[in-house]
């Protein structure tokens, strides 16, 4: 298995020595060993700044849109997918944008970590395949990665980019697509049951928008929300307005979500946003056959339509 | 077995198409055909206008049961209003009923200007559904 | 020194015995998530964490709150502000910095010209038990900006864990006057001996602090240099650093109306939204995350030692742990302390 980490760093080298690209956007490490973050690269000279690890879960893509200048990115599965999606809906060019392509095994959680260890600080992390080695005053602990990956990157069904310019390590196996078993297993519960639950989430949510911040494709100048002509919903903690922020949030990516979690890991507060969007995936795929940023030339579900498109759901005596 | 007196009636807000739907209402009117009273009738241009916020504010407002009614597959007057708005009702429908929302709250239908006695018959089902599903409680605004 | 103790075992009749007096509100842990709730049994408080996802700001500053509601008929409209609120409220295991961060607050909502009544109301039913840090976080730099694990700044009382009991600091006479009664035997020399073990090995244990000693005069030099730009760039304005911070205030006010009346209500905001600063013009002055998170850092290192002598930051770290893109203050700090101001 190749190292993507010197990979990457050759890549970003050739590409700013041959002026192919102004800016390369990647990852670095972060002020914990349990983090990497954001960083972006003008000079050849600080390519070895970048890495690749089990924490470089941030979607880069949100970074995209409006850009001036050429820039190349380093993006796993989900990023490329949200890639397409943008390319489509014209928030950046094709020809703008070197795609550093990098099949992904799935990002670590470390809040699972962080709450498994009770408060025991990590001074340093080791990778080596899918042991992660965690160091800390007067303790090592080796754990399986596999066992505290994101929920999102345990459901995931494309850990390869689907379109990139270069591929910087070797491609990993794919789950089978179409596949929800958490939605059907949610819906198996009653309404009543169902409808607790995702109150009770909510209830929790701050109004806070890191997860509509974070997201790649929520890049509206004026949301729904700061609408006050019509006010589409209030601006407090209400749990009706909260509930519907969250229902059309979901609605708005119909189609569009990449499910890369991003939403998820800027909550604060650990409200489980990806359930609304699931159903919403699972439908667009059963009812139009389409997965979000999967090709460059399927039109999105909502901005097309068939005559013959499903109608069982109407009342039809 | 006792039957109880049920005093409440249910609020029921259709949304229906200028072209199509709206103009089959008229017919039933015009018709003297009978319908339940319960409905409140907002008439837009075209279903394809419908917001799903338009849905969802009028069940913050404490509606009990909305019908969005438009022209046939084919008919519409601004020719695929109808088409986008069908792929949006059904996402939506799910997304309402997964969430936990009585199924048949919200509900769908084509209804043509000629057709006065199929609105008067689907207002009729409507009602009945709400009737049974009782007052609407779970996204009223409070 | 006037120090009283109490052992663990008994801390749970002790707060089921406030539980009779105040509204108690103490750390919850809620599917992994530690925050400031209010509790009805001692059981439900959860004391065992280093600090709690939001800080306890929002007992004194709600993320909603009516200020007035209105209503009309044909031919009048009557105007109601809410009563105070009449039970006093207790906070109990909030962190020091936390505690220090209502002394800010305090500053901002009881100015000169201005007496924030919404808030100074719920202040004056406030009643602070603070416990102190025996294991600091990985990210609390508290004494880098004039606190410390065990400052006593803001609190009434200040419980210090050491082992099977907690030493009782009693800071304020609301806090003395709320153990009347309540026969708490009083520390020992054996155990205040063990206290002053426990609070030096916490601050050793603590991480390097930053240097900021300087820094207002240096940032206010500053205000032009490029070093923004790349310090900010992976910030995408989120804005869950201004709603975790306990010292950030910033609020916007809202409407919320029928045909027959309605509600005006303060809701929290962040200057890290997009559309904090936009003008009805359409002109935005702060259009990116770089005049955004310029802000950030002047109003909270130079802007409000002008304003109100004191820094904007208690050094708790919620930004630190809580930002998605880990855009670390203390680092921000460093670099701007580092960096050579242009002539």
């Amino acid at each position: 298995m190749t190292d993507p980490t010197n990979k990457i760093r050759e890549v970003a080298r050739k590409l700013l020595q041959k002026k192919e690209v102004e800016l390369i956007i990647g990852f670095e490490p972060g002020t914990s060993p349990l983090q990497a973050t954001p960083c972006f690269i003008r000079d050849k000279e600080e390519v070895d700044r970048l890495i690749w690890g089990s924490f470089c879960s941030n979607n880069l893509a949100t970074y995209l849109p409006k850009r001036q200048e050429k820039v190349a990115i380093v993006a796993k599965g989900c990023d490329v997918r949200a890639i397409v999606e943008l390319i489509k809906e014209k928030q950046i060019p094709r020809e703008q944008i070197i795609i550093i392509g990098i099949p992904c095994q799935g990002m670590v959680d470390r809040r699972q970590i962080e709450a498994e260890l009770e408060g025991k600080e990590i001074l340093k992390v080791e990778e080596q395949g899918d042991k992660l080695i965690l160091k800390g005053n007067n303790f090592t602990r080796v754990i399986n990665r596999n066992e505290y990956l994101y929920p999102c990157c345990q459901a995931c069904t494309h850990r390869n980019p689907p379109i990139y310019d270069i591929l910087t390590g070797d491609l990993v196996e794919e789950k089978a697509t179409g596949q929800y078993p958490d939605v059907i297993q949610f819906k198996a519960q009653s309404p009543e049951e169902r409808w607790k639950y995702i109150s009770d989430e909510v209830s929790k949510c701050i109004r806070c928008y890191a997860c509509r911040n974070a997201c790649p494709l929520c890049y509206c100048q004026e949301c729904f929300v700061d609408n006050t002509h019509p006010q589409w919903i209030g601006k407090t903690i209400n749990n009706s307005d909260t509930f519907i922020f969250h229902l059309m949030r979901a609605f708005h990516l119909a189609g569009r979500c990449v499910e890369c979690g991003a939403c998820e890991r800027a909550c604060p507060m650990g409200v489980d946003i990806r359930k609304l969007n699931r159903k919403l995936t699972s439908d667009v795929k059963e009812l139009f056959g389409y997965e979000a940023g999967t090709s460059l030339d399927k039109v999105a579900p909502l901005a097309t339509f068939r005559p013959d498109d499903p109608e069982e759901f109407m009342l039809n005596p | 077995m006792k039957k109880e007196v049920n005093n409440w009636e249910p609020k029921i807000v259709a949304f229906l198409c200028n072209w199509c739907s709206y103009a089959g209402a008229d017919l039933a009117g015009v018709s003297r055909l009978q319908y339940p009273s319960n409905v409140r009738i907002i008439r837009v241009p075209c279903s394809g206008r419908i917001n799903p916020f338009f849905i969802l504010a009028v069940l913050q407002h404490g509606a009990d049961g909305i019908l969005v009614s438009g022209c046939h597959p084919g008919d519409c007057h601004y020719l695929s209003g109808n088409y986008s708005a069908r792929r949006k009702f059904v996402l939506l429908k799910r997304l309402l009923e997964y969430a936990g929302l009585e199924e048949g709250r919200v509900q769908f239908s084509w209804v043509s200007a000629s057709e006065g006695g199929r609105f008067a018959d689907i207002i009729a089902r409507v009602t009945e559904k709400i009737k049974a599903l009782g007052p609407a409680k779970k996204l009223v605004k409070r | 020194m006037n120090a009283k103790i109490i052992r663990k075992k008994d801390i749970a009749s002790f707060l089921d015995s406030l539980l009779k007096d105040y509204e108690v509100f103490a750390p919850v842990k809620r599917d992994e998530v530690v925050a400031f709730d209010r509790i009805r049994s001692a059981s439900e408080a959860f004391l065992d964490y280093t600090n709690s996802a939001k800080p306890p700001k929002e007992i004194a500053l709600p993320q909603a709150e009516t200020l007035f509601t209105y209503s009309t008929t044909d031919n009048t409209a009557s105007v109601e502000t809410p009563p105070p609120q009449d039970k006093l409220t207790l906070l109990f295991g909030i962190r020091p910095c936390d505690a220090r961060s209502f002394l800010l607050l305090d500053k901002v909502f009881n100015g000169e010209r201005y007496k924030d009544v919404y808030y100074l109301n719920r202040r004056a039913k406030m009643i602070v038990v603070a416990l102190g840090c025996t294991k600091p976080g990985a990210t609390c730099f508290c004494t880098s900006v004039g606190g410390g694990p065990f400052s006593s700044e803001g609190s009434d009382l200040l419980l210090i864990d050491i082992g099977d009991d907690y030493i009782v600091q009693i800071i304020t006479d609301k806090g003395a006057k709320l153990l009347e009664d309540r026969r708490l035997g009083n520390a020992g020399e054996g155990e205040l001996a063990l206290m002053r073990t426990v609070i030096r090995e916490a601050k050793e244990s603590m991480s390097p602090g930053i240097e900021i000693d300087g820094l207002k005069e240096k940032l206010d030099k500053m205000f032009d240099d490029p070093v923004w730009g790349s310090l900010s760039e992976k910030c995408f304005s989120c804005g869950v650093c201004t709603y975790l911070c306990p010292t950030c205030y910033c609020f916007d006010i809202i409407d919320e109306g029928r045909d027959s009346g309605g509600e005006r209500m303060r809701i929290w905001d962040s200057c890290q939204f997009p559309l904090f600063t936009l003008q009805a013009s359409g002109v935005n002055p702060r259009p990116a995350a770089k005049e955004r998170y310029r802000q950030r850092i002047m109003h909270k290192f130079s802007y409000c030692l002008d304003n109100y002598g004191q820094i904007g930051c208690v050094g708790c770290g919620r930004c630190i742990t809580e930002c998605p893109v880990n855009l670390d203050i203390r680092q921000v700090l460093t670099t701007l302390f580092d960096t050579e101001v242009a002539k």
